[in-house]
């Protein structure tokens, strides 16, 4: 009965994924569940992987929403305020995300000012001085002191060297200028480059929008990289407060599996009830210190690793262990019932992220630039075909690789080889 | 009202061909008879940096710039402290005399205003 009418609600979510139309040159999907807010996110093929200078990317994603030659930088804020929106652009490492979100209504205007900035951005030196370096500096800053995101940023570039590998922070002292924001932007600001993601408006107002828009954007050929590589390694950098951290992370290239999926849900200590410690295979870390799955997929590679932190060094050493053991003895085999919670966990994770407006445009965004958009009921019957074979055999050719390992904190956090890699 | 930020017919002048062939020598006459060009200045040098818009104009030029500009205000004092004016393979020539700054300034006065606006707005529900 439970079954029946969960797999009838997935359907209705999958059946509500969008169709991708091609409009004008550029990519379109859109969504409408009768939410009263709606949201257009502007996927740009302008991540950290493709700039051609460290940091740009986070310079550019930081010019969002300046000066255009259509509205000034505070009259796209105030006009925006008035009509209640909200505007942000985010940097992953493959795609730059701008987002408006709004009322019903008010398309017209938000996919102007998300569009124009693509179309007709200023890149004037002064809004870089005056406004984008403070922003790039505080991006750097937050980084420094927040060691979960720091490691995981280390992480990539010993794993993928160049291409993913790149930070999607500018460096401390850097030498960007606005030349080189103007030059990344031109060529990473064509057609090609360029899918929307809208959720809340109907799929033909959308592209009747974004065709208006780019009547007379050039097209160009879309932004290519060269394949990813994984290559592993340790690194070791002083921490500037926050908890003692230890990333233990191992890469593969090729597209993301199920197995994978299965594998973090299998390792997350989250319990699914309150006050309890779970009965994950890290359930058994000491107290305070925490072990979070990182499960990271991108077009051609995947990084997949355990965040270690606690409060001490031995804490840290103690619960780590025991994650590289679980993590060891998951490569060995699993018992059939921890198979089944693993993958009911990972098909929850894999539903309940699309109910959200933010996991539904990050699904759509990074399938839309591949031809086929996955659907919900693809990634989850994918999951249910994991079985115990597979999921030993895809977690021992994971941990096969060599690690990448990264501390962050005291000197004396674990080395690599005393946590058993 | 008066001065390089003041009122300008210069240009109105401009797209008449034949007002400018009359106002033009005149001008040219009247740049080099004030006598800033005898000290190295550009024209722009000349405005009353004494507010928030022209500091804040100051600090968008390049380093380049604002370097020449330094250069220039400093040569022209010690000129001032010698009584005399440069020789004269240092004066101004007219083709160097570009507004540099003026640009800048007009676009923050224009920022400023655009706030002001945008802070006084009235919202009329259709």
């Amino acid at each position: 009965m439970l079954r029946t009418s969960t797999t009838r609600n997935v359907r209705r979510i999958a059946r509500s994924f969008a169709t991708v139309v091609d409009t004008a040159g550029v990519k379109v999907a859109a969504i409408d569940q009768n939410q009263p807010t709606s949201s257009v996110t502007l996927f740009v093929k302008a991540g950290s992987r493709f700039e051609p200078k460290e940091g740009v990317a986070n310079a550019l994603k930081n010019f969002a929403f300046k000066s255009t030659t259509e509205r000034s930088a505070i009259g796209t804020v105030r006009e925006s305020e008035l009509y209640g929106g909200q505007l942000s652009s985010t940097l992953g490492r493959e795609h730059l995300a701008l987002t408006a979100e709004f009322l019903r209504g008010d398309a017209a205007y938000f996919v102007d000012v998300l569009t124009s900035f693509v179309t007709s951005a200023n890149f004037t030196r002064h809004e870089f001085e005056e406004y984008v370096t403070p922003l790039i500096s505080s991006d750097s800053a937050a980084v420094a002191s927040n060691p979960a995101v720091r490691a995981v940023d280390a992480a990539h570039y010993l794993a993928f060297r160049s291409g993913l590998g790149s930070s999607l922070f500018a460096p401390e002292h850097n030498s960007i200028t606005v030349n080189d924001v103007k030059s990344f932007a031109a060529t990473a600001f064509n057609k090609s480059n360029i899918a929307v993601v809208g959720t809340g408006i109907d799929q033909a107002t959308l592209s009747d929008l974004v065709q208006k828009a780019f009547a007379k954007a050039k097209a160009a050929s879309a932004a290519t990289s060269p394949a990813s590589k994984y290559f592993g390694g340790e690194t070791r950098l002083t921490g500037h407060g926050g908890p003692q951290t230890a990333f233990i992370g191992f890469g593969t290239t090729g597209s993301s599996s199920a197995e994978l999926a299965t594998l973090a849900a299998h390792l997350s200590p989250t319990p699914s009830v309150k006050w309890s410690k779970g009965i994950s295979p890290l359930s058994a870390i000491p107290e305070g210190t925490s072990v979070t799955p990182i499960h990271l997929t991108y077009s051609d590679a995947t990084l997949f690793g355990l965040l270690v932190q606690g409060p001490t060094v031995e804490g840290v050493k103690a619960a780590g262990t025991t994650a590289v053991s679980a993590l060891k003895a998951a490569a060995q085999s699993i018992k059939a019932e921890d198979l089944t919670s693993a993958k009911a966990k990972a098909k929850f994770a894999a539903a309940s992220a699309v109910d959200t407006r933010e996991g539904l445009v990050a699904a759509l965004g990074s399938k839309i630039f591949g031809e086929n958009v996955s659907t919900l009921e693809a990634t989850l019957s994918s999951l249910d075909s994991v079985d115990a074979a597979a999921f030993s055999k895809a977690a021992s050719a994971l941990i096969s690789a060599k690690p990448t390992y990264v501390t962050i904190g005291e000197a004396h956090l674990p080395f690599a080889d005393e946590l058993g890699l | 009202m008066f001065g390089p930020l003041g009122l300008s017919l210069a240009p109105y002048v401009n797209t008449s061909k034949t007002l400018s062939r009359w106002v033009a020598p005149v001008a040219t006459w009247y740049a080099n008879a004030a006598g800033y060009r005898k000290y190295g200045f550009k024209y722009d040098d000349l405005l009353v940096e004494e507010n928030p818009e022209v500091q804040r104009a100051l600090t968008r030029l390049t380093p380049a710039e604002s370097y020449d500009r330094a250069y220039r205000l400093k040569r022209a004092s010690q000129a001032s402290v010698l009584h005399t004016p440069l020789p004269k393979d240092q004066w101004t020539k007219p083709e160097e005399d570009v507004r540099y700054l003026a640009p800048h300034v007009e676009n923050v006065v224009k920022e400023e205003e655009e706030r002001k606006a945008w802070d006084n707005l009235v919202v009329v529900r259709k």
